[in-house]
């Protein structure tokens, strides 16, 4: 890409993606954090998670600020505009994965007192494998400005969401099996929903990004298969 | 640091001398202005009294006015500026809006400018040629043509440099509305340039109210009073020619005030003309 | 959404309302230079057309075909099509006078003729109309208040028009031209020289008069294509390169050359 006659529009620019670059590399460590920590009970990791989600929410904020400044000094058009509304969007969607993130991170005390089942745990760390993946993914692919790929990840959201299915439908099971197990079931529902969550953030994500980079938006439906909704009532 | 200092110096001595050499020569300039004018005043307003106003030229050694003097100027110097003033007024309108871009405007424009700067004496020669031999006699229309052949190209330069300092936008204001060229020149064109144009008109009038040479050979004299244009008139240049040369005390006075009146008319027209230019500018 | 865009200069969401323009290959020169090179590119009726691009990129020429001013100069000659309702106006029996009613222009600095505030209106609408003083008086009144000028001229019609601050002398240039009731509007950058007050009165006098005339205009304040304009049609080096509805051009133009121009990576 050509650089601006206006040199300084090139660095307010390049801030703003760094700033996203920062985030998404914050939202992976977070997420990937929260996991380990729920899967190996480890309460120091799930505390530094907690305590990033501060830093990921003044990076949003410095963001925001950057970004309207940008806005109202240098009126950016065309890729420019689209870059800057793009990344204010993803950057809301970066700090939903990092509140996310802590809120799994916050559920690793109470889980972590009652064992979980072995293959529980497996589907979950599964689970979680594939959104870090995501997560991971949307922000190199924005980075290395692959549009194609980006709309292939955004597809990919689908395994997680037949996966979440079937996790929670395991952990269904559990409970029915012994009711002990519903707390820490519950729990591990919810954080099971948060990890689905954040998959979809990663979706929204993947949609503005490659927003940005083509001009165009990816089509409106995406083929979705998750049953839960329609399972749930019926399980 | 030093040598910036005396380099400073040496410059500020140089402008100081050549600022006083200026001030010296404009000096000298108006001096001779004032010499002049105080000259034409102190002698002039001796005689100025209404019989100078009332009374015809005397024949020597006699008391008498400088009325068909006065009467004959004003005359040639009207039918001049009727004739010419549209002449030169139509052929500025051709040079600045029909032919702006074609080759017969610079054409006219350079020998318009060899025409302004032409000694008169050369233009009252011509016409004596043209009129005077022929009809048999001096005569007032022939002085009235040699004025207007000077006026036309005062009038031609004014109007072609007035019409071009109207902005083009204005002209393309006019015709983007659907006025004909002629519309756009008349309504728009002539009013944005009318008190420039106006402006020249009066400095040919100053111009030729002053002119001897081009009378002496057409109009010539008239001691008597003449309203007939077929025959020669009397005119206040070349009257103050005739009486300020002769060796008759009444005449060189009449001679002082007739200048006097001829200098303080054109005065007044220019100082009318620059109020009008000066309007303008204030816009 | 890229798809339904269709590739070739028209525009496929335009498409209901009729052209008002046609321009078929144009090609325009300043002697033997070429000014503009095969312009091809259809404007929609009652609607605004902006055209944007750099210095000497063509645009404004491209206007001053469109009621052929151009030919107050010599040497500069038009080749190709321009259609006014399917009428070639570059066609040499085109009256000229008559072709200036119908296509109305307003200028980068306002233009009052030197009269009064009521003369510069009357005076077109006199060229081609004898009407009664009473009917005057209400054409100016209507042109007026048509260009949002009425409530702060309406005591002192008689005075100058030079008299009027530069926003207002512009409002009275379109006045002037509403005036005459044209079907297209011609605006050559008009609100380059006036303050960002006056730009916005002319910005939203534009947007009301789009209801009953076809308006392009010629500007190199792009933020104000982009709020003006329905479509915008971005020139280089006397190309037409790009050609779409306004919100395409300005947040995902098709071309590299329009994306680098509109967010001033040029030069």
């Amino acid at each position: 890409m050509a650089e601006h006659t206006v040199a300084a529009f090139d660095e307010d620019l390049g801030q703003i993606s760094r700033l996203i670059s920062d985030m998404g590399d914050l939202a992976g460590s977070m997420v990937g954090g929260a996991t380990k920590a729920l899967l190996n009970s480890d309460n120091a990791l799930a505390q530094r998670v907690v305590s990033d989600d501060a830093i990921m929410d003044a990076r949003q904020r410095e963001l925001d600020d950057r970004a309207i400044t940008l806005i109202a000094k240098r009126q950016p058009m065309a890729d420019d505009l689209r870059h800057v509304v793009g990344s204010i969007r993803m950057a809301g969607d970066l700090e939903r994965i990092g509140d996310l993130a802590k809120n799994i991170a916050k559920r690793v005390g109470t889980v972590g007192l009652s064992a979980t089942p072995r293959d529980l745990s497996h589907s979950i760390d599964a689970m979680a494998q594939l959104v870090l993946i995501q997560v991971q993914g949307v922000i190199e692919e924005y980075a290395a400005r692959d549009a194609a790929a980006l709309a292939k990840l955004r597809a990919d959201d689908e395994r997680i969401d037949v996966k979440y299915t079937s996790v929670f439908r395991e952990l269904l099971t559990y409970m029915m099996e012994d009711p002990r197990n519903i707390t820490a079931c519950t729990h591990l529902l919810f954080c099971a929903k948060n990890l689905e969550r954040i998959g979809d953030h990663v979706t929204n994500i993947a949609e503005n990004a490659y927003y940005v980079l083509t001009g165009t938006q990816l089509p409106a439906n995406r083929p979705k298969q998750d049953e839960t909704a329609m399972s749930a009532p019926a399980a | 640091m030093s040598t910036a200092a005396s380099l400073h110096q040496s410059r500020k001595r140089k402008n100081g001398v050549m600022m006083t050499l200026c001030v010296i020569a404009a000096g000298i300039g108006l001096a001779w202005l004032a010499l002049i004018l105080g000259a034409l005043l102190y002698k002039g307003l001796a005689g100025v009294s209404l019989s100078v106003f009332t009374e015809m030229t005397p024949p020597p050694g006699d008391a008498g006015g400088l009325l068909n003097a006065i009467y004959g100027s004003i005359v040639m110097t009207i039918i001049g500026i009727i004739v010419g003033t549209p002449i030169g007024v139509l052929a500025g309108t051709y040079m600045a809006e029909y032919g702006r871009f074609s080759k017969l405007t610079t054409v006219v424009r350079f020998i318009n400018d060899i025409l302004l700067s032409a000694p008169s004496i050369i233009i009252g020669l011509f016409v004596y040629e043209l009129m005077v031999r022929p009809m048999g006699h001096f005569s007032a229309i022939a002085g009235a043509v040699a004025l207007a052949i000077l006026v036309i190209p005062v009038v031609v330069r004014t109007t072609e440099d007035m019409l071009n300092l109207v902005p083009n936008a204005l002209r393309e204001a006019g015709t983007a509305i659907g006025a004909p060229r002629w519309v756009v020149i008349r309504s728009v064109a002539y009013r944005a340039a009318l008190s420039g144009i106006v402006t020249g008109i009066l400095l040919a009038i100053a111009r030729i109210s002053g002119e001897t040479a081009p009378l002496l050979f057409t109009a010539l004299n008239n001691q008597f009073w003449s309203s007939n244009l077929n025959a020669p008139m009397a005119s206040l240049p070349v009257t103050i020619f005739q009486f300020a040369l002769s060796p008759y005390e009444e005449w060189q006075q009449l001679a002082w005030t007739g200048a006097l009146i001829i200098t303080l008319t054109v005065l007044a027209l220019s100082i009318f003309a620059r109020s009008l230019t000066g309007r303008r500018e204030d816009k | 959404m890229s798809q339904m865009l269709s590739p070739d200069m028209t525009i496929a969401a335009e498409a209901v309302t009729k052209a008002k323009i046609e321009v078929k290959n144009l090609n325009f020169y300043y002697g033997q230079s070429k000014a503009l090179k095969d312009i091809t590119l259809s404007l929609p009726e009652r609607s605004v057309t902006a055209f944007i691009g750099p210095s000497g990129c063509g645009k404004s020429t491209l206007l001053r075909v469109f009621n052929r001013i151009y030919e107050l100069y010599p040497k500069q000659t038009a080749e190709g099509q321009v259609l006014l309702d399917g009428q070639n106006i570059l066609d040499r029996s085109q009256d000229l006078n008559l072709l200036r009613t119908k296509i109305g222009m307003v200028f980068q600095k306002p233009t009052p003729f030197p009269m009064s505030i009521y003369e510069n209106i009357a005076f077109g609408v006199r060229l081609y109309e004898k009407i009664s003083k009473a009917e005057m008086d209400g054409r100016v009144e209507q042109a007026l208040k048509r260009a949002a000028l009425w409530t702060e001229v309406k005591d002192k019609l008689n005075a100058s028009g030079l008299s009027l601050s530069g926003g207002q002398q512009q409002r009275l240039c379109i006045a002037r031209t509403v005036a005459v009731k044209p079907e297209v509007i011609l605006l050559d950058e008009p609100a380059s020289a006036l303050d960002p007050l006056s730009t916005a009165k002319i910005e939203e006098l534009i947007d009301e008069l789009q209801a009953d005339y076809t308006i392009v205009i010629v500007t190199h304040n792009m933020q104000q294509a982009a709020r003006v304009s329905k479509q915008t049609a971005f020139m280089y080096l006397g190309e037409l390169v790009e050609f779409d509805r306004t919100e395409k051009i300005f947040t995902s133009p098709r071309e590299k050359r329009t994306q680098d121009y509109i967010t001033g990576r040029f030069g």
